[in-house]
């Protein structure tokens, strides 16, 4: 049942079962738990990751699905906290708990990706996931800002 | 070993000073406010603090510093002083290692203060004896100790090995800061925990993995007060991974949630293939008394219990007389459902527990608590039990105490030897490892004269929210003059299990009080906000003079003012637009401490009932000064967000004794997409401690989103969520 998925550049050989929603595969089998479990039913929004550059949740995605395809997770996006969005949610100091963040600047990176200059309905309407503390309003600055980082 | 010149401080020789932190950093701002405290004293450059967790377990073997056990001063008006402190047999060396009741700031902060400074003392008189100078002519800021007589100069790093021999002849005679002497504190400054959680590398108690470790998958009786009955593991005992099945006790301690209810959890090599399993094995559930219990049922139970007498807490004047001569009598009835805490990450801990010794790693936010009920459940000694406090994905009123550890530890006791990682499925957080805040209906009656003043007021609180105060916080004296008021509080049954919760007892109470203020205004043709003022000023500003008078009058109509004037109160609003208002000081009768924020929100509602919240204003009471003000901008942003919720989503309804909502999608958290797009927060500064930040903008929310809904709508919603409710109108 060995199967290898692509995640950060890296191959990685996998002993689960291939029908492990992704997300447990990349915390429990891969060891990378910067992507969080919040709802397992694909609604919350804290497993996102970006398969081929889209977002994705990633508990709802059976790991054999996401073989051969390019999975990125917070971890990829820079070994120290330099991508764009990472440098914008610094200097607005967005994370309260903290737990839903590596959802959400995943989806603001693969927002950036399609819309280079989100405005703020792009931002309403591709900002899908859920932060119980309600750390939207820095959010939202912190795209704008990041889009501005990356001009 | 870096050298320790208290239990809070280590001085490395490159001068990083590490400040340790007894509470669990829950995205409130903890681990960043209280090195802040300590810095301040300690007079060091705070580019080169770093924080980490303090230990419980040296909690328990070292006895608080005698310098730390005397808080002087005379509470709250006192700039020297403290606040009333909530430290009742916490004499371990990191006194409040719970966090909880917004009061991290509110009680730690001056033993915290003193820490600091003693250590400041100690660097000093250390310098000044390798010198042989008086310590009194030595100068300490930045991390840097200078004499300017002899021109002489060292570093902390470099004097900290000798300072943390040199103990201080009288310790205490430390004097700490006022607050108009503070340069760190008060000043907005980022948090420790953020580069940590935009990497992925900022370790929350489900992240923990140890080697050789097992995971648990637990699932306990869905009707509160039943238990497990049989369940069938030969079903599943050859599915992949699947190691052992461990019996979750019903009731097994501490009455905490989860316990409850008895269970079953399962162990494997992965988390998913213990859940897999969990989910395929046959359990047969005694549900116990409380299977046919509905939220109707207990709707019915609450209106038996408001017609009995009750219990009188506050009975002032002749409320039946002036019942009895008032122009006009207006009646409403107000409801709040059950509702979870509802935080991100489901509850879970991982233990390892051996013959002599106990280790757990979880993000909990009483670490002191658990400490010791894993010792009780596991006969082994407080001294030898361990906590790894790691980040917690919110709590919200407690949502991380107890239960989450006590389960994973009697699952691991039951493997000695091996660690384990119990984790919860969210419906499981929601559904059995949680406390609620309760279900409470709130039945009104005022009497109005003849120029629309209430003359007599007389409120039934029909709850079970018997912790402390929260069944009256906020209803037995109001802030408005109302000459004869009677409150009663009338305690039906259930078998829910009640907890805190975000915005305690204040935010249902507000959320009546401020609605039905409002409707009085309306009745009577008159604007909510000079009606509320009027209603304020006619208060005795002295305590103890009638009901409702109180020292804080005049603040409150300051903050009132002060909001109005930043909404654009009574300027005109587009068509289907209304602003509304309230305000709250989540004031304990007990005492004064009180945190005044007031509200205005502006609201547009669309003829087919669609609700959309365009701005928000925040006055809010900073009183002496507010430690780390970015970290209460944060928290108030958030709560915003966090009382939208509760005015238009979230409830927890019952059906056969159970909890419907168990998961996102019946239980909403709203988007980016209803945020409001203009926030204004300004403080207001009063001279007095505030009570804290965590909570204080809750309870405001849903009656000034409800009172511009009525302005709109010309409905009236006396219950949340707005979800349940037709709000089309014209």
């Amino acid at each position: 049942m060995a199967f290898t998925l692509l995640v950060n550049g890296v191959q990685y050989g996998v002993d689960a079962e291939p029908e492990t929603p992704l997300l447990w595969v990349l915390r429990d089998s891969i060891g990378l738990t910067g992507t969080k479990y919040g709802c397992g039913i694909g609604q919350c929004g804290a497993c996102t990751v970006l398969i081929d550059g889209l977002a994705v949740r990633s508990c709802f995605l059976q790991a054999s699905r996401a073989i051969g395809k390019k999975i990125t997770t917070i971890e990829g996006l820079s070994t120290d906290g330099s991508h764009p969005v990472q440098l914008a949610w610094k200097e607005f100091d967005v994370p309260q708990c903290g737990y839903c963040q590596s959802g959400q600047i995943l989806a603001a990176v693969a927002l950036l990706e399609k819309q280079p200059k989100p405005t703020d309905a792009d931002i309403d309407a591709q900002m899908t996931n859920a932060c119980r503390c309600g750390t939207y309003h820095r959010i939202r600055q912190a795209i704008h800002r990041a889009a501005a980082l990356r001009a | 070993m870096v050298p320790e010149i208290n239990a809070w401080i280590t001085i490395a020789p490159d001068d990083t000073v590490t400040i340790r932190v007894g509470q669990t950093e829950l995205g409130t701002g903890t681990l960043t406010v209280n090195p802040m405290m300590v810095a301040e004293e300690l007079q060091c450059d705070w580019k080169k603090v770093r924080a980490e967790y303090a230990s419980a377990n040296r909690d328990v073997k070292e006895k608080a510093p005698e310098w730390t056990l005397k808080i002087p001063g005379s509470g709250e008006t006192d700039p020297g002083g403290a606040a009333p402190v909530e430290l009742r047999g916490m004499d371990g060396v990191y006194r409040r290692m719970i966090i909880h009741s917004s009061g991290n700031v509110r009680e730690s902060r001056y033993y915290l203060q003193q820490a600091g400074a003693e250590a400041r003392e100690r660097l000093l008189l250390a310098a000044a004896t390798e010198w042989g100078v008086p310590v009194s002519e030595l100068v300490a800021k930045d991390s840097i100790i200078t004499h300017a007589k002899t021109k002489r100069r060292t570093t902390y790093g470099a004097i900290a090995a000798k300072a943390a021999r040199t103990p201080l002849p009288d310790p205490s005679k430390i004097k700490i800061k006022t607050p108009d002497k503070y340069t760190l504190l008060g000043t907005e400054q980022k948090h420790f925990d953020v580069p940590l959680k935009v990497t992925g590398e900022a370790i929350y108690g489900i992240d923990v993995r140890l080697p050789g470790m097992l995971y648990a998958a637990a699932r306990a009786c869905p009707v509160w007060g039943g238990d497990v009955k049989s369940y069938n593991f030969e079903a599943i005992r050859n599915m992949p991974g699947v190691h052992s099945v461990v019996r979750l006790p019903f009731n097994a301690l501490t009455k905490s949630a989860n316990f409850l209810c008895g269970g079953a959890a399962v162990i494997a090599d992965s988390w998913w293939r213990a859940k897999t399993a969990l989910d395929a094995m046959p359990i047969e559930w005694d549900y116990g008394p409380a299977a046919a219990v509905t939220s109707a049922s207990l709707y019915e139970d609450h209106v038996a219990a408001a017609k009995l007498p009750g219990e009188p807490k506050t009975n002032e004047g002749n409320v039946d007389e002036a019942m009895g001569r008032a122009a006009k009598v207006v009646e409403a009835v107000y409801s709040v459902p059950f509702s979870p805490r509802a935080r991100m990450e489901p509850g879970n801990a991982t233990v390892l527990v051996t013959d002599n010794r106990v280790d757990i790693w979880s993000g909990d936010q009483d670490p002191q608590g658990l400490l010791r009920r894993a010792a009780k459940l596991t006969g082994i000694a407080p001294e030898n039990v361990y906590i790894h406090t790691t980040f917690q994905g919110g709590g919200y009123g407690s949502n991380g105490n107890g239960p989450q550890g006590e389960q994973a530890v009697v699952v691991a006791n039951a493997l000695r030897g091996r660690p384990v990682k119990t984790l919860w499925t969210r419906e499981e957080d929601w559904g059995t490892g949680t406390r609620y805040r309760p279900m409470s209906i709130c039945f009104f009656k005022a009497g109005l004269d003849a120029g629309g003043w209430p003359i007599a007021m007389e409120v039934r609180h029909a709850t079970t929210w018997n912790l402390g105060d929260m069944g009256y916080r906020g209803l037995s004296a109001p802030p408005y003059f109302v000459p004869n008021y009677r409150l009663t509080l009338h305690s039906p049954k259930t078998h829910v299990p009640i907890g805190t919760r975000r915005g305690t007892g204040a935010a249902p109470n507000a959320f009546y009080m401020e609605s039905f203020i409002d409707e009085l205004a309306h009745v009577t043709g008159k604007d909510p906000y000079f009606y509320r003022r009027e209603l304020l000023a006619r208060n005795p500003a002295e305590p103890k003079q009638g009901i409702g008078g109180f020292a804080h009058r005049d603040d409150f109509l300051k903050a009132l003012d002060m909001v109005a004037k930043m909404s654009g109160w009574g300027t005109p609003l587009p068509e289907g637009w209304a602003r509304g208002i309230a305000i709250d000081d989540r004031r304990r009768p007990t005492r004064t401490t009180s945190t005044i924020c007031a509200q205005v929100h502006t609201v547009e509602v669309t003829r087919r009932g669609q609700l959309k919240l365009h701005r928000v204003d925040v006055a809010f009471e900073q009183g002496f000064a507010l430690m780390n003000p970015l970290s209460v901008r944060k928290q108030i942003e958030g709560q915003i967000a966090w009382g939208y919720d509760d005015t238009m989503y979230q409830a927890t309804t019952l059906q056969d004794g159970r909890a419907v909502e168990r998961n996102f999608d019946k239980f909403p958290v709203s988007r980016m997409n209803e945020y409001p797009k203009q926030i204004n927060i300004a403080f207001l500064k009063t001279n007095r401690w505030i009570t804290g930040a965590g909570e204080e903008a809750i309870p405001q929310i849903p009656p000034a989103i409800l009172n511009a809904v009525f302005k709109i709508t010309g409905k009236r919603f006396r219950s949340i969520p707005l979800k349940n409710h037709d709000l089309s109108w014209g």
